[in-house]
């Protein structure tokens, strides 16, 4: 037995036996490993057209020995889907046991769940509130003593010369940092790189991507964002609260850790794959409310990501988890800065207050926000393009985790490197008022009583600089300070996406905004007669910011309001919302978000909102896989053992089918049952004794356990009608019968997702194993 | 008289002896205006004070005093003068000394070599320098002190042109070159001689399509 369950629980691991045209389904019990095609969908198979189920046939047998002879290897590429990648049960398994248990519960016991319901989700929040609060004040603390580390160091070098070895300090400090976070990311939890935005989107997709929802996932997250941004990469940490937010949502509201080994005996109605995506979409809301301070942006982000099921008293849950969370952090933030009550921080990046006259924008101002939408469109696709070659060469040639963590060292070693020389080079050199809000002044070569400006860029965390460029007064900045700090960031931020480890793209992409939209405003301020008075360069830097920021990963409803929201006020919502829409559409027309782009290089099968347009000629005949292996209602223990350790097919779910007694007719489906369901039953022996002593011949009945009432299609049914019922139901299988209730196919989501719109028309995908 | 006093102001009448001679004036008007009790009521029925300090759209009596109290809280200049008005605290006077010495020193060297002058006078600079960092961190600054020091400073780098001068170009940019280096060798390198991460393509199974093949037998029929 232990022998089977090791078998069967592979999931993830390559296939070793290699062409795929080996094993043909068993059905029935019979051992005919040859009989290629099985009477049950042969059956509906046979009737269509006699002629041409004989050429059927040995068209595919020859291809098959063509395959086997050859299997294809070719190296990888966006065009591939994984096998890896399964949906999750978001449909529910009604079997005769989850009847029994529905019917049994009273109507208090349905109230007492959705309270708890809300109690989780106001646990979310409180949680993931904490873990920002612990995220930010770790990060100030250390990044505090790594910059006062570095600026007695300089001072200490400018007098006496040696500011070489300044510089190899800073560079050396960094390393050290990143290759701690980037050591946790590749060798523990490799899941846990990147932002984490594009797992949580596949995950509320429906795609179990395993192991990104684990406990062990969200330490290294934390960790490994503490040690990138104190290590001085070009990088933010809001991104990876996302993913926080979605973990502690994903552990809360199912009662257990599989990384602890715990069951604390708690929420088990909840520890279904229903229940847990909606967590998780509550959890990435308050990870966005937590990360920017704005609770209603959260909940879009969610709504916009993961709604393929919504309905009012989830997105009233999902605010309420998001409104706990910033308020979390708020007052937790304001204890910590013994402002107990003041409730300023309301995120982890802070926009300032954008109030007073000089903020106000004009109805002529708007075609020039429109014209910087457009610019940031044009860079952001630049910047995608960029990362996605990078990327590529990264998957092919850098995977080995000691290859990735000195890549992610020399990184950090470049950065401190452009840093210093940038600072070092820089003439330009500011008063320093008593009111400075620079929080580790340089003066390098600057006359006593001023500070390097381009050090207010590159000498900060990426946050502060990001609210200096939307607050600083006017003649704060000199425009070539400015254009440089643009250019050498933008390639800075896209060479450090990507790499193994915690790091977000957002703060990068504003602060790169910031810096071109601020130089705008200052080109407008000087070309327009009265620009002085009205092109405020703090306002065009915002718009650049959202500009360059849409740019780079697309997002419109909800990063408009997140843009709002953290800038505190609404005025700015219509040039917000135009600017990102003109980059989205300027930025689409040459290539894709830059999340997307991650997951099609991940290979993952994510369906989009509908079936991609010009699919109605293709019916769920083509769609789905054929022919499929059945299990009958009652069974052999020895089949469903061989068909379940069968690693030539991935399959894990299997339709049920119950021959009618005293006819030949061909068997007619009942139910569908999972492979998971199938291992418990086959671990727990439930099954009766035969009359002989070998396992193998006892007969297991599956009548209890199936879903009796799987959703089918007929075989005529067009693409789009699939997609939409699969997509909207959040289905893990279809299946598909003939007009007499025969399986004829099943259709999973790697069958719908291989269909997309490429650039000449309707493409489809190959799987390949990854 | 305000006026006047605000263009004799210079370098010799410090900004805090300015405000301090005006300020008993106000001071005296300001306690008079205090005085007026809101009780009293004047004929009319209307309060005295309103009457008295409200009675034009300017309220110059108010705003004047109200100006002069705020440049009194910004300057600073209690933190210089001592409680009683009369004269500056003992850390002004000490700031002064080392000030006069600095200056001295810059008077000695000024028509000579402005190199000899950074080189001897640096000591007494540097002095002033920290003494002006320890107040301004124990907040005991105020606008004589900070313009004082302002000018100094600006004598310093400007006039003397004495602060550090750019050296060490070069090997700055050697360290860097190197640095910048690092990364292309890494990844030229890992392209040699990494294996490249193939993938093995999988050609699951599929019914031929139905639709396709009644089109053509309907078509060859």
């Amino acid at each position: 037995m232990a022998n089977i369950t090791k078998k069967v629980s592979w999931s993830s691991r390559a296939d070793e036996s290699g062409a795929a045209g080996e094993g043909t389904p068993l059905l029935n019990g019979s051992e005919q490993p040859r009989h290629s095609r099985q009477p049950s969908e042969g059956g509906s198979l046979c009737q269509i057209g006699r002629l041409s189920t004989v050429d059927l046939e040995e068209e595919i047998t020859s291809d098959e020995e063509s395959q086997r002879g050859r299997p294809k290897e070719i190296p990888h590429n966006e065009k591939l889907l994984s096998l890896k990648y399964e949906s999750l049960d978001y449909d529910n398994i009604e079997n005769q046991l989850f009847l029994e248990e529905e019917r049994k519960m009273s109507y208090m016991g349905f109230r007492c769940l959705e309270i708890s319901r809300w109690v989780v989700c106001g646990l979310i929040g409180f949680l993931t509130g904490l873990i920002a609060c612990f995220i930010d004040i770790v990060v100030e603390q250390l990044a505090g003593i790594k910059y006062q580390v570095v600026k007695e160091n300089i001072e200490k070098f400018t007098e006496v010369g040696g500011l070489s070895i300044s510089l190899l300090l800073w560079a050396v400090l960094n390393s050290a940092i990143v290759m701690l976070g980037a050591i946790i990311v590749a060798f523990f939890e490799p899941i846990a790189a990147g932002s984490g935005i594009p797992q949580i989107k596949c995950y509320l997709n429906g795609i179990k991507i395993p192991r990104v929802v684990r406990l062990k996932t969200l330490v290294v997250k934390v960790g490994g964002v503490i040690c990138s941004v104190v290590g001085g990469l070009a990088v933010g940490k809001e991104g990876p609260m996302i993913h926080s937010g979605a973990v502690v949502a994903a552990g809360v509201s199912q009662g257990r850790s599989t990384s602890l080994k715990r069951d604390f005996k708690i929420f088990e109605y909840f520890r279904r794959d229903t229940e847990k995506r909606d967590f998780v979409s509550a959890g990435a809301a308050a990870g966005v409310s937590a990360a920017f301070g704005a609770p209603v942006g959260g909940v879009l982000f969610s709504l916009e990501e993961g709604a393929s099921f919504w309905n009012q008293m989830l997105t009233w849950r999902i605010f309420f988890a998001s409104m706990i969370s910033t308020f979390t952090l708020n007052f937790f933030l304001s204890i910590y800065h013994n402002k107990p009550g003041e409730l300023s921080n309301p995120g982890l990046i802070n926009f300032g207050r954008f109030q007073g006259d000089s903020v106000a924008y004009n109805l002529y101002e708007i075609p020039l926000f429109i014209a910087m939408g457009a610019i940031g469109g044009l860079l952001g696709a630049l910047f995608n393009v960029l990362n996605y070659w990078l990327t590529i060469f990264r998957i092919r040639y850098v995977h080995r985790p000691c290859l990735q963590v000195m890549e992610a060292m020399l990184v950090a070693a470049v950065t401190a490197t452009v840093s210093f020389t940038m600072i070092y080079f820089s003439n330009d050199c500011q008063p320093l008022g008593p009111e400075h809000t620079e929080e580790y002044p340089l003066q390098l070569f600057c006359a006593d009583g001023e500070y390097n400006s381009m050090a207010t860029a590159f000498f900060n965390t990426p946050e502060r600089s990001v609210r200096s460029l939307f607050h600083n007064q006017p003649g704060t900045y000199n425009p070539l300070t400015l254009g440089l700090f643009t250019l050498t960031y933008f390639f800075l931020a896209c060479w450090t996406y990507g790499l193994a480890v915690s790091a977000g793209v957002f703060i990068p992409s504003l602060l790169i905004g910031a810096a071109w939209g601020r130089l705008c405003g200052i080109m407008l301020a000087t070309i327009t007669p009265d620009g002085s008075i009205w092109a405020d360069p703090g306002k065009y830097a915002l718009i650049g910011a959202a500009a360059q920021l849409g740019g780079i990963v697309r997002m419109t409803l909800s990063l408009t309001v997140i843009m709002v929201e953290a800038t505190g006020n609404v005025t700015y919502g219509l040039p917000i919302m135009l600017v990102l829409m003109t980059a989205k559409i300027v930025g689409d027309y040459f290539v894709e978000g830059l999340y997307d782009i991650h997951i099609k290089l991940q290979s993952v099968p994510f369906l989009h909102w509908e079936a991609p347009a010009t699919s109605h000629w293709l019916t769920a005949r083509e769609v789905m896989s054929s022919p499929v292996t059945c299990l009958n209602r009652i069974e052999k223990v020895g089949t469903i053992v061989d068909t379940l350790s069968n690693t030539s097919t991935n399959h894990n779910g299997f339709p049920v089918v119950v021959k009618v007694s005293g006819s030949d007719e061909p068997p007619k489906l009942c139910g569908l049952i999972l492979r998971s369901q199938l291992i418990v039953l086959l671990k727990h022996k439930v099954f009766s004794i035969h009359v002989s002593q070998d396992e193998r011949e006892c007969m297991m009945d599956l009548t209890e356990f199936m879903n009796a009432t799987p959703y089918t299609v007929p075989q005529e049914t067009s693409l789009p009608r699939v997609f939409k019922l699969f997509r909207a139901l959040g289905l893990r299988h279809l299946v598909v019968v003939d007009d007499e209730n025969r399986v004829v196919g099943l259709v999973t989501r790697k069958d719908l997702a291989r269909y997309h719109l490429g650039k000449h028309g309707l493409e489809e995908l190959q799987l390949a194993q990854t | 008289m305000l006026l006047s006093f605000g263009v004799m102001r210079s370098r010799e009448i410090p900004g805090c002896h300015m405000i301090t001679t005006v300020r008993p004036v106000i001071a005296a008007s300001w306690a008079s205006y205090t005085n007026i009790s809101v009780d009293q009521v004047g004929p009319g029925n209307v309060s005295c004070r309103d009457s008295l300090l409200h009675s034009d759209r300017l309220m110059l009596v108010f705003q004047l005093y109200n100006n002069l109290k705020n440049l009194w809280d910004s300057s600073g200049c209690k933190n210089c003068i001592t409680a009683g008005l009369q004269s500056p605290t003992n850390d002004t006077l000490y700031f002064m000394a080392t000030l006069h010495q600095t200056t001295s020193c810059f008077d000695k060297y000024q028509h000579g070599n402005h190199t000899e002058l950074c080189k001897n006078c640096k000591n007494t600079y540097k002095d002033l320098n920290e003494l002006y960092s320890r107040m301004e961190k124990n907040q005991t600054l105020c606008i004589d002190i900070e313009d004082a020091m302002n000018m100094t400073r600006k004598e310093w780098s400007k006039k003397f042109n004495c602060s550090f001068p750019r050296e060490e170009t070069v090997p700055v940019i050697a360290v860097s070159s190197f640095m910048l280096f690092l990364p292309i060798i890494f990844y030229l390198s890992s392209f040699l001689h990494s294996e490249q991460k193939k993938r093995k393509l999988i050609h699951p199974k599929r019914a031929k399509s139905y639709t396709s093949l009644m089109n053509i037998q309907d078509k060859q029929s």
